[in-house]
């Protein structure tokens, strides 16, 4: 057996005193639709899991000031059933209801969302199928083993971001409509509490593709704030994938856009299913400002936001489907509630 | 003998499924239960030198490990014409990833998982294996052509040509039933439950590989929660887990995890057609050659002639030559997976047919309308019945394709979403296996009828109780249906759709003994009420009969292969005669204009599966098999990166398998016309022949919408970018 202490505190305060107390082998967990199957899949190994969903407070839902906030705990499923969300901001809704399955975001938290980890088939593979188990090398399971990824069926792999050890998706579709609005993560630690941006979350795979996040030891997150805006009248979450209901993105799109009449004045425009990291595209957003909406103008604004993109063996066709979801994306945000 | 259209009744299983109260092989409760777990190579091939087996002793729970020196030596095939050799069970041999090389008992599961994890043992690898039909080291192995007329001669009066290669990729089964096989030895006899379509298959394997003779084993699949031709062959954990029982004198269950049923279970290979048909100068077809081969294993049996069967039937060819081959690589052995065979080859055909119609500016349904078969061109004999043209007249009637026009690309929806409309069409041999049934009416107003035949949900029991109830004034709550038990009655492989033909019409016949046998027992006394009150008036407890169906053209030897245990498959070529069941598929795709997603909102299908025995699993069936179809054509294969061999994406996240928002309306109907002489109710078979042909209708959809051909399955979304 590979025994794992579990805890259940009723308070952050102490979630994060029995997280430094078990020291290196902890884990909080949430709705555990990631962390579970990670160790089922022996990629995840934690010896103390510290329960966070007893914590009172941290699944509130506020939408009506200047800031949305979401309480770190509220279900993927209660977000996107909120009122005001479906009718102001469909590019949050969206992100969380073509996630999962309605079961996984009755369980799955919005905080626990962004710390999801990548399906890089080589990365999943771990000791968790017996038939695979220490076959492909992983640079992210096991750092300095060398990435199979690169060199092998690397179809669903990135195509921004990647470094020579690490090519994995990031593949979160709620992360990306974050990012595209440039919400602020609430974080609490033994340190105290501080607010990064959720785009600083998250680190470029670089040389050291094992370690993913900005987190500090023990640092919980208590909420996700999201500054209000009317470009989310106008905006989507528009995803592409491999069957038209539970499956992560080959490429997706969150956008956003600002009108005034029919021009753009503010674009917010990021990229999923392509990159190593939920992907602002600026240059897409600099493409459209100022703009009238019209085909030819989005399909530049989606070749702006795949700049930069490198193609592996057999992943090329991302570069395309990228600009075209972009593309897309842009019209469709284009074209709601109209004034 | 009673052949009118049945009517429409609930599927008899329904309510116990939808509680969940129907019980499958690897809910059997046993006391004093091992549970087990596989511990599978991870090389691609080569030699297991040595299994330290400390560690997983160590673990607590774990009772024994048994690993190549625990078990019989293999049995050796047989010579020439001899059955094929039973699965082995542990060998130190590794021929694929994944093969299993030990397996671990424990008092629980956790501890066999935890047993199973903890043996790394010392390989001896062979890095020179063949992971793919290209690598080097594969092969190539030919099969007798099959050849009616001068297909050569033929093709040198064609005016126009079309020659091309299709490709279906390997693909596995993912039945949500896990395979598994649950065994004790109690009192001389061992008893397996296990999820098979051939409860005589894995009791002749199990059987051969253990040295036991028939009346030492019992093997029973009461229900089986999806088979599609993954369990229709002897499954390698069987004998092994039979083993472990008879060794420990203690019930063992194994229940394979998916990832190890996606390395040792049979699955479909990857298969290529190279295809050439010549048209006159009138536009008929009149020349066609056909190559295909298969991937196979180093010693598997699966065989490729079968690919070139299916388009002289629907097109009744006279100048036909097929040739076929295995290609021998490194992988476990492939099998048998839904429409085995007419699935990837009227993909291919009916793709080539479709781009001949277009070089030669015909519709496609006109085009295929020009071309009737009514004989077998490859055996000189009648269809017994061929009702293909009514299919694709009826199936264009329903869909309303005289609206449809021509030109690629020139539907169009009003945001630029292109509109293909594509049709094709399948054919599927008709078998029919002997059958020995006995039916049993009781006073005390209960019934038994046993026989050879298994459950996979396709809905035998259905159509069983169909035909008794209609007969028999019996109580049809209190009907037992004994099958899928080689202790019940000899018992049959339930695969290629021959688990109807080959059932109903004994029980057909048994309810006619019944009436006879009750009416000689009445004698003259005039008794009312329904069989049991009959019987019980007469102070009769029960009244049995018995029945022996053979196939048309089969005798006595045939009979006695069956009953020890042997199959005995009659037709699709009958001494006098030839049958096939057919069908259309005509299939409405969609293809977004920028990120070219392609969507199937609407399929019609027409069959001619013979008489229709229970309208509601039989329309259940084809819907099935087209949602298949569709996901085949647009989502499914299985990946092999060579440099490692095995299967990369070995679960049901990454197989991708189509769900419910990628089906849309699938209208299904019959042509309902009992085939004449194929059996007594004119059952031909369903099951298979409803996704033969579909994904060549999507891609001729596809086709049709973009002016792109796509001659290799799946057609993902990167293909028409
Ligand atoms: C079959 C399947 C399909 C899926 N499909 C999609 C999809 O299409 N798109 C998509 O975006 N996602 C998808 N997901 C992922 C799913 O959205 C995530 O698993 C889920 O959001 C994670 O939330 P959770 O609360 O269950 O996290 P957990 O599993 O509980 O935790 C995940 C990680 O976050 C950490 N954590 C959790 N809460 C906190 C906290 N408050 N503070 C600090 N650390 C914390 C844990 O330590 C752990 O490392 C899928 C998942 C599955 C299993």
């Amino acid at each position: 057996m590979r025994a794992f202490s579990y805890a259940r505190p009723e308070t952050p305060a102490a979630a994060i005193e029995a997280f430094v107390a078990a020291g290196s082998g902890a884990r909080y967990i949430a709705g555990g639709t990631t962390l579970y199957d990670l160790m089922k899949l022996r990629v995840e190994q934690p010896t103390h899991l510290i329960d966070v969903t007893a914590i009172r407070g941290l699944d509130e839902i506020a939408t009506d000031g200047d800031m949305l906030r979401f309480g770190a705990l509220a279900p993927m499923s209660a977000v996107a059933a909120d009122r005001t969300l479906q009718r102001d901001y469909p590019v949050l809704v969206e992100a969380l209801s073509k996630a999962a399955s309605q079961q996984l975001r009755n369980m799955a938290t919005v905080g626990g969302n962004l710390l999801q980890r990548t399906r890089c088939l080589y990365f999943r593979n771990g000791a968790g199928s017996a038939s695979t188990a220490n076959v492909y090398p992983c640079n992210k399971r096991e750092p300095g083993a060398g990435c199979a990824a690169q060199d092998g069926i690397d179809r669903g792999q990135a195509v921004l971001g990647q470094s020579a050890a690490c090519n994995a998706v990031s593949p979160g579709d709620w992360p990306v409509a974050l990012v595209a609005m440039d919400a602020q993560l609430e974080l609490l630690g033994p340190e105290g509490a501080r607010t990064i941006p959720v785009a600083e979350l998250y680190r470029p795979p670089g040389d050291t593709p094992h370690l993913e996040f900005t987190l500090q030891p023990a640092e919980i997150v208590t909420g996700i704030a999201v500054p209000a805006t009317r470009a989310g009248r106008h905006s989507t979450y528009h995803k592409i994938r491999d069957r038209e209901s539970y499956a992560f993105a080959l490429a997706s799109a969150a956008v956003a856009l600002e009108l005034d009449g029919d021009i753009v004045r503010r674009a917010h425009v990021a990229l999923g299913g392509v990159a190593t990291q939920p992907w602002r595209a600026a240059a897409a957003e600099q493409a459209l400002l100022g703009q009238r909406v019209t085909p030819d103008i989005a399909n530049a604004a989606g070749r702006a936001a795949l700049q930069g993109a490198r193609a592996g063996h057999h992943n090329g066709f991302k570069i395309e489907l990228g600009a075209r979801t972009v593309a897309d994306a842009i019209l469709i945000a284009a074209a709601r509630n109209p004034a | 003998m009673s052949v009118e259209p049945f009517p429409d009744r609930p599927r008899v299983d329904a309510h116990e499924k939808v509680r969940g109260a129907a019980i499958y092989a690897a809910d059997v409760a046993l006391p004093g239960l091992l549970h087990a777990m596989l511990v599978p190579a991870t090389i691609a091939k080569g030699r297991v030198t040595a299994v330290p087996v400390e560690a997983a002793l160590q673990v607590p729970g774990v009772v024994r490990v048994l690993t190549a020196t625990d078990f019989p030596p293999p049995v050796q095939p047989a010579g020439a014409g001899g059955p094929p050799p039973p699965p082995p069970m542990i060998t130190p041999e590794i021929a694929y990833r994944g093969q299993p090389f030990a397996i671990v008992l424990a008092e629980t599961l956790e501890a066999a998982i935890e047993g199973a994890e903890a043996i790394r043992p010392d390989y001896a690898p062979d890095l020179a294996f063949t992971p793919l039909i290209d690598s080097p080291g594969h092969r190539r192995e030919p099969v007798e052509p099959i050849t009616a007329g001068d297909a050569a001669d033929a093709m040198t009066r064609a005016v126009t040509r079309h020659s091309a290669e299709y490709v279906s990729p390997a693909q596995h089964h993912n039945p949500i039933e896990m395979l598994s096989t649950t065994a004790f030895w109690a009192d001389g006899v061992l008893t397996v439950h296990e999820g098979t379509q051939s409860t005589s298959g894995t009791k002749g394997a199990v059987g051969r590989n253990l040295r036991l003779e028939p009346d030492q084993l019992v093997v029973k699949s009461p229900q089986i929660g999806g088979g599609f031709g993954q369990k229709g062959t002897p499954q390698r954990q069987s004998a092994i887990v039979a083993h472990a029982a008879m060794l420990t004198g203690r019930p063992v269950k194994l229940v394979l995890p998916r990832g190890q049923i996606f390395h040792n279970a049979s699955f479909r290979p990857r298969s290529r057609h190279r295809i050439e048909i010549g048209a006159d100068a009138t536009g008929k077809m009149i020349a066609v050659r056909y190559d295909a081969d298969h991937q196979q294993s180093r010693s598997g049996q699966f065989p490729p002639a079968e690919y070139l069967e299916a388009a002289p039937q629907m097109y009744g060819f006279t100048d036909y030559h097929g040739t076929a081959a295995n290609v021998r690589i490194d992988t476990q052995s492939p099998g048998y997976m839904r429409a085995p065979h007419p699935h990837p080859s009227c993909f291919a055909f009916e793709s080539a047919v479709d781009e001949l119609a277009l070089m030669l500016e015909q519709d496609p349904v006109a085009f295929r309308l020009r071309h009737e078969a009514t004989i077998d061109p490859i055996h000189n004999r009648p269809h017994s019945s061929n009702h293909l043209h009514s299919c694709l007249r009826e199936g264009a009637r329903r869909f309303g394709w005289d609206r449809r026009t021509a030109a690629p690309g020139s539907m169009t929806l009003p945001d630029g979403t292109l509109v293909g409309w594509g049709v094709a069409s399948g054919a599927y041999p008709v078998h029919i296996h002997p059958n020995i049934a006995t039916l049993t009416v009781r006073a005390d107003g209960t019934t038994r009828f046993a026989a050879a035949a298994h459950e996979m949900g396709q809905g035998i029991r259905s159509t069983i109780e169909q035909v008794l109830v209609r007969e028999l004034d019996i109580d049809p709550t209190r009907l037992e249906l004994a099958i899928g038990d080689t202790s019940a009655a000899a018992q049959h492989t339930t695969a290629g759709s021959w688990g109807t033909g080959s059932v109903v019409p004994a029980a057909l016949e048994a309810a006619s003994r019944m009436k006879a046998a009750l009416a000689e027992l009445l004698g003259d006394r005039q008794v009312g009420g329904n069989l049991h009150r009959q019987l019980a008036r007469v102070k009769r407890p029960s009244l049995s009969v018995e029945v022996t169906r053979i196939p048309y053209g089969q005798g006595q030897k045939e009979l006695a292969t069956f009953q020890q245990g042997g199959m005995a498959l009659a037709g699709p070529f009958f001494p006098a005669f030839t049958t096939f069941s057919f069908i259309a598929h005509f299939v409405e795709v969609h293809v977004e204009p920028r990120t070219r997603r392609v969507r199937v909102p609407r399929v019609v299908s027409v069959a001619d599966c013979g008489r229709v025995v229970s309208p509601r699993t039989a329309a259940s069936q084809v819907r099935g098999g087209v949602t298949w179809a569709i996901s085949a054509a647009l989502r499914e294969v299985t990946e092999v990166d060579p440099r490692y061999g095995g299967w990369l994406n070995n679960d049901l996240a990454d197989y991708v398998v189509a769900v419910n928002a990628d089906i849309g309306e699938i209208d299904v109907s019959f042509i309902d016309e009992p085939d004449p002489v194929v059996n007594a109710l004119g059952v031909k078979g369903l099951g298979e022949v409803a996704m033969v042909g579909c994904a060549a209708a999507v891609a001729n959809g596809i086709h049709h919408a973009t002016g792109r051909r796509l001659r290799e399955m799946p057609f993902r979304i990167e293909t028409l970018l």
